[in-house]
């Protein structure tokens, strides 16, 4: 039983990482791409992190892989935030919207203008 | 052969459109790429020291995590600062 769970934490861990690569070369831009980066690094992480508990037990290395999942999950959010900021300053020179630049405020509301915003 | 490096060889193979984005798209893509193959290499590096029962090895994937964080913060200011 042990091993099966093992096993099936295994390939759920390998098909999460490989299917968001694939999805990740099939994205248009570096912003969609990036969210595809949170599925291996949160969900393979940790079925990977359960596989060597179950495998070892309550043993150092698997206290180490499970301080290297929760860097993960905390990297990936302040990493893909840096990026989509550097991304939007290279493309229009500033992080904040310029007048005139559409932006949603809720998600069912209509595109309004920052100028129209103040 | 175990199925720990059956797994860390299937997920090599995740690295292959990884480096195909790293030659061929432009430095945005390459960032992302950069982003992406650091995760995949820190899970490969977790599943290779299982499958060859190497522990310290551990330590490794856990260095790899942190300096990725490290690089990306950096590569990201790089990014903004210099490739307008």
């Amino acid at each position: 039983m042990k091993s099966i769970s093992i096993d099936i934490l295994l390939i759920v861990g390998v098909l999460i990482t490989l299917l968001s690569v694939l999805g990740m070369w099939r994205m248009r831009d570096p912003y969609q791409r990036m969210h595809f980066i949170s599925a291996p690094a949160a969900l393979s992480a940790a079925c990977f992190t359960a596989a060597i508990f179950l495998q070892d037990g309550l043993k150092p290395e698997a206290f180490k892989a499970l301080l290297t999942t929760l860097v993960l999950i905390g990297m990936n959010t302040a990493v893909t935030h840096a990026a989509a900021r550097a991304l939007r300053i290279s493309e229009t020179k500033e992080w904040s919207p310029p007048p005139g630049e559409e932006v949603p405020i809720r998600a069912d509301d209509e595109m309004v203008t920052a100028e129209q915003k103040q | 052969m175990n199925v720990w490096e059956l797994a860390a060889e299937v997920m090599i193979f995740a690295l292959a459109p990884l480096t195909w984005m790293a030659i061929r798209g432009d430095v945005r893509q390459r960032l992302v790429a950069f982003y992406m193959a650091g995760v995949v290499i820190t899970l490969l590096l977790m599943l290779l020291t299982m499958a060859f029962n190497r522990m310290p090895m551990m330590d490794l994937a856990l260095t790899l995590a942190l300096m990725s964080f490290g690089g990306g913060i950096v590569f990201a200011h790089f990014l903004a600062r210099y490739l307008k």
